[in-house]
């Protein structure tokens, strides 16, 4: 092949980064947004056909607003794969890079993976019995590869993006005030939010997305894989373990760790891993502050309901009160 | 304008349009739900579930909204002690809050954010107050 259509283009780069002969077969497309797209396909390597996974970014790295897009700045996808390369030789289970693209490759930014077979989905995932092995090993794992995480060196990110708590507050403000949206659920959740950030908050590398959604799942082996390295970022290491904890991201299971786990359970896992001793109260500010972004992101998103994905962006929107509650829930015990 | 007055009084000053906005509404979510879904699979399946809902927080909104506003709009005016259009306070009210001119623990403050949030969850998703 050498016409310049897509799939013609991915062989030459798979040949040039991965090895020849690079043929593609399978080639589909898993997930589209406007912010990057998933593709996954097999490519003969010498003799073996490869199980591969393609991450395409666009240009431009958001589809949000310029003043909102400079809150959070994303890592680029050459910075996400380094990110997940750094992870995998502290131990994480992170997608193992093959290639990552170049400007020559005529494809844009992007990646190419290993693909790893599992499940992502919650309801499977929390409530078919086939994965109650899983279920039974999330935890423990969870603890250990979000220590692991935390250990990355950070001379080895220089080019993560830096957020304390303090920051994040503000750039849920400038959220706010970029639409003009002012509930007041919200603003005193972020002003609890300002008054109680913990003190002794260390800065390490962080996922910034650990939960169920954003993992691969087997059966009986439990997390696999740890997906989503796209807001990587230095910031407080109990981020990362509140977030797990937050209501959201239980998508309806009984127990606070992902729907699946106790918090005890966690932090010792985390902590026998090498984390740094885990101060419950400390957790427990970033689940409360979880719900409180979420409901900002539950804003963020549904402000593009019109434009990006239709009726699906505009139901986020009006999901904003759920987190919201469940702060005011967990500030008063119930949990 | 207050969208909300504007709607409410749209909707008095043709008393005599029947079925009510509610009513049909409520028959195009039949539909979808109960004749068209069962048709369908996949991608379509999953986005007329959605639609279906959707449509069923405007219904909500519709029936609800007007007495949650006026009863929003009593306790704001508790709260500031001035009246107002129920938008405007409630602004003036969450600013107040980032700046820190009205204390977190203001009496009465967190029940007023608990009733305007359980009020908007019995329209845009009653069944997270019952979980």
């Amino acid at each position: 092949m050498s016409d310049n259509s897509f799939p013609s283009k991915l062989q030459a780069a798979v040949a040039r980064h991965v090895g020849k002969p690079g043929a593609i077969h399978n080639l589909q497309q898993l997930t589209g947004g406007a912010n990057r797209t998933t593709w996954s396909f097999d490519a003969d390597i010498g003799e073996r056909r490869e199980r591969l996974i393609l991450q395409l970014s666009p240009q431009v790295p958001s589809d949000e607003p310029n003043p909102l897009a400079e809150i959070t700045p994303h890592p680029t996808a050459e910075e996400s794969a380094w990110l997940m390369m750094a992870a995998a030789k502290v131990g994480v289970p992170a997608p193992r890079v093959r290639a990552i693209l170049e400007d020559s490759d005529g494809l844009g930014p992007g990646y190419v993976t290993d693909r790893v077979d599992g499940e992502t989905l919650a309801p499977k995932i929390l409530r078919e019995a086939a994965f109650a092995p899983a279920r039974s090993k999330m935890t423990r794992q969870a603890g250990e590869i979000l220590a692991r995480i935390h250990s990355i060196p950070l001379a080895e990110t220089p080019y993560l993006h830096r957020q304390t708590a303090a920051e994040m507050i503000e750039g849920q403000r400038k959220v706010i005030d970029y639409y003009d949206f002012h509930l007041p659920a919200l603003e005193w959740g972020l002003k609890w939010a300002a008054d109680n950030i913990p003190r002794d908050a260390r800065l390490t590398v962080v996922h910034g997305d650990f939960r169920i959604g954003n993992m691969i799942v087997g059966e009986n082996d439990g997390i696999r894989l740890v997906l989503d390295w796209e807001i990587g970022q230095i910031s407080d290491p109990m981020q990362d373990l509140g977030w797990l904890c937050v209501k959201t991201w239980r998508f309806g299971g009984k127990l606070p760790v992902g729907g699946f786990g106790r918090r005890e359970e966690l932090f010792e896992a985390y902590e026998k891993a090498g984390g740094q001793p885990v101060d419950p109260a400390h957790v427990r500010f970033w689940e409360a502050f979880g719900s409180v972004k979420w409901a900002t992101g539950c804003l963020r998103l549904g402000m593009r309901g019109i434009e990006e994905v239709g009726v699906e962006r505009c139901a986020i929107g009006r999901r904003i009160e759920e987190p919201l509650w469940d702060f005011y829930e967990l500030l008063e015990g119930r949990d | 304008m207050n969208f909300w007055r504007a709607a409410t009084s749209a909707f008095s000053a043709m008393p005599l349009s029947i079925p009510k906005s509610t009513l049909i509404l409520q028959a195009a979510i039949k539909y979808l739900e109960e004749e068209l879904m069962p048709t369908l699979g996949g991608y379509h399946r999953f986005k007329t579930r959605v639609t279906a809902n959707a449509l069923n927080i405007v219904r909500r909104e519709l029936e609800m909204r007007a007495a949650h506003a006026a009863a929003e709009h009593d306790r704001l005016v508790t709260l500031l002690g001035h009246d107002g259009e129920v938008e405007d306070l409630s602004r003036e009210l969450a600013l107040r809050i980032r700046e820190g001119k009205i204390p977190l623990d203001h009496p009465g403050l967190r029940e007023h954010l608990r009733r305007s949030l359980r009020d908007a969850l019995e329209i845009n998703n009653p069944k997270w107050l019952t979980r």
